[in-house]
């Protein structure tokens, strides 16, 4: 197609050292996702994907190989650089929502754009206009401990989405809660990759999300297992 | 960035009130610190400044000669030693001396309107002394006139009408030893309780009621124009030590001969020194509170570490990590900061007043625009230095492991 890969990961090893013991996590990943993308990851507990999308997202970086995030290699970039790549090109969503307690949800929301250093009066527009394209309008001043998980996740994909990225990475975004309101946060992700044209990547044991998948990549020990395209998806899972 | 401190800083106040209890008790320990800097440093100051003020009020060419050496300050002060009249005449055949004033002064019962009191009567040759009384000592009168000498007339100390005899003014009739005296003037305060609270007589009525032949307990030349003050001081040490090798046999020199100046710069330093022990010791209580500070500091670290992770993924940089952290133990600083200053100048007020209401001395609490902007800046300081270390673990978190943190 000639597309020119918005990440890509060549050979990437991350290796954890505990003790005398070396521990590799991931083994030699080599990856490309292109702009628009919608990637699930899946593999059982320990095979490494969530240490995979913390470092496509820029949270880690790897003991060995190299990352390139639209051609610039991520390696040669500082923590600060980093920081700066996270909060305005990467929306993370947590399995454990990770809002902060003491914050309303529109404050929450608002966190990245302070960073960003956008001004008070377009901090709270965004924001409220934000939480309301998740049906909480109603729940702006409320604090995470007042609003269900549900809730909180939606709250969370909002403070995703606060800096406008390309890239939303969602780490089991519906591992904590029940099966009708993980269908929502599902169908949310969905909607943003048709309307807003985000490329998402996410870590799920969802079928129904792999199902809308465009790529599924399995992940076992550290390694990339299968790497199916959907149009490949159906060959696969016929044979 | 002006833009997102204040964002930092209404992050960092959240963070405070959110653990109120803690965050008091943290800024208490500065409280007790910037209190006791507080009202030291500023009684102290005012302090320095009343006994300045009482030094400067004298002329830069006046000399002082007293019995006994600097560096034994008891028996000067309360030690016998006087003064002889050799000694004065010495002092007054030195070269460049222009007046000398033997001063004599001794705790004596005065009667007036019926009631006994003991004063400090102090003895001057007024022929003499009363011209540099009043340009060099700053001797002016508030009321009525000076006294003629060789008539039975005196005066008195600014306090003496105002609280040893209420009542007592120009006219009143006194009695020192069973002779009558006249009050003839009250003389403007010159800052010294002791001072203010003498009585004051020509020197033959005072050697006549005290029956003290001969001597002084210190003396004050006045150098004569067109000579240096220092050159007069080694001149008088000369002719002294002259006089006492001949008179006596004596050689070694038990005196102290010094400029008002010199007296000035002693005094001056001595008070500095005083003031940068009390400051010294006063800072143990604010490294105690700044320990506190780093304690709450470094709990809040560990506490928030998830915090720390989430604000790192949506975009915080670590020195914006830094910020926020300084912030918050610059707040713990200023805050106990804001409130020991309060204290603390408050209970300097209050020692002011107590004084002043006791008559104890003239102490003036100095409470200066400088001495306030000094304990906001060095609180908040305190504050941030205290906020350093867990600031600077915070921002080296890993975000990855900061999010793992339960």
């Amino acid at each position: 197609m000639g597309k020119k890969p918005l990440i890509k990961l060549e050979d990437v090893w991350k290796v954890y050292q505990l003790d005398s013991l070396k521990l590799p996590v991931l083994r030699g990943i080599s990856l490309e996702i292109n702009p628009g993308a919608f990637v699930t990851m899946m593999g059982p507990s320990g095979s490494g994907k969530s240490t995979l999308l913390h470092i496509i997202g820029c949270l880690d970086v790897p003991t060995k190989g190299r990352v390139f995030l639209e051609g610039q290699d991520i390696m040669e970039l500082s923590e600060d650089d980093l920081a700066q790549i996270r909060g305005q090109r990467i929306g993370f969503v947590f399995q454990q929502f990770n809002l902060l307690h003491n914050l309303t949800a529109v404050e929450n929301v608002m966190l990245p754009m302070i960073f960003q250093g956008v001004a008070e009066n377009k901090r709270v527009e965004k924001a409220k206009k934000l939480l309301a394209s998740m049906n909480l309008e109603e729940r702006i001043f409320h604090r995470p401990s007042e609003l269900s998980g549900g809730e909180q996740q939606r709250v969370a994909i909002a403070r995703a989405q606060a800096n406008d990225p390309e890239i939303i990475v969602a780490d089991e975004p519906t591992g904590n809660l029940d099966s009708t309101t993980g269908e929502m946060i599902m169908e949310i992700l969905i909607d943003l990759h048709k309307k807003e044209k985000k490329t998402i990547v996410v870590v799920t044991h969802d079928p129904n999300i792999a199902g809308y998948s465009e790529e599924i990549i399995n992940i076992k020990d550290g390694q990339i297992i299968t790497n199916h395209k959907t149009a490949e998806k159906v060959l696969w899972e016929k044979q | 960035m002006g833009k997102a401190i204040k964002e930092y800083i209404k992050i960092a106040i959240r963070n405070v009130r959110t653990r109120r209890l803690r965050s008091w008790l943290t800024m208490l320990g500065v409280v007790i610190g910037i209190f006791l800097i507080m009202s030291l440093l500023s009684l102290s100051e005012g302090l320095k400044g009343a006994v300045m003020q009482q030094l400067r009020m004298m002329g830069k060419d006046i000399i002082m000669i007293m019995p006994g050496e600097i560096t034994d300050i008891v028996s000067m002060m309360v030690g016998g030693l006087e003064l002889t009249d050799d000694d004065i005449k010495a002092i007054k055949k030195a070269e460049g001396v222009d007046v000398v004033i033997p001063m004599t002064y001794k705790g004596i019962a005065m009667r007036c309107q019926g009631e006994k009191r003991t004063v400090l009567l102090c003895g001057i040759p007024l022929e003499e002394s009363l011209d540099m009384l009043k340009t060099d000592m700053g001797f002016t009168l508030v009321e009525g006139r000076w006294p003629v000498p060789g008539k039975r007339e005196i005066f008195v100390g600014y306090l003496v009408p105002e609280e040893i005899f209420s009542g007592m003014k120009t006219g009143t009739q006194i009695t020192l030893k069973g002779k009558k005296f006249e009050v003839v003037g009250v003389l403007k305060s010159v800052g010294s309780k002791q001072d203010d609270s003498q009585v004051y007589v020509d020197l033959d009525i005072y050697r006549e009621i005290t029956g003290e032949r001969e001597g002084a307990n210190m003396a004050m030349a006045k150098v004569e124009p067109g000579y240096s003050t220092e050159e007069v001081v080694e001149n008088i040490k000369e002719s002294l030590d002259e006089s006492r090798k001949r008179k006596r046999g004596e050689d070694l020199p038990s005196y102290t001969v010094i400029s008002s100046e010199k007296m000035t710069d002693i005094v001056g330093n001595v008070m500095g020194l005083i003031q940068v022990a009390i400051f010294g010791f006063a800072s143990i209580a604010i490294v105690v509170g700044g320990i506190g500070i780093m304690n709450t500091m470094y709990t809040s670290v560990h506490e928030r570490t998830r915090e720390i992770g989430i604000m790192k993924a949506v975009g915080a940089k670590n020195k914006t990590i830094i910020l926020i952290f300084l912030i918050e133990s610059g707040i713990f600083g200023l805050v106990g900061g804001l409130g020991g200053i309060i204290l603390g100048l408050g209970l300097a007020k209050i020692v002011e007043i107590y004084c002043q209401a006791q008559n104890l001395f003239l102490l003036k609490a100095s409470i200066t625009p400088q001495l306030i902007i000094f304990g906001v800046f060095f609180s908040f300081l305190v504050g941030c230095l205290s906020g350093f270390f867990p600031a600077r673990k915070a921002a080296k978190l890993k975000p990855v492991d900061a999010l793992r943190y339960e």
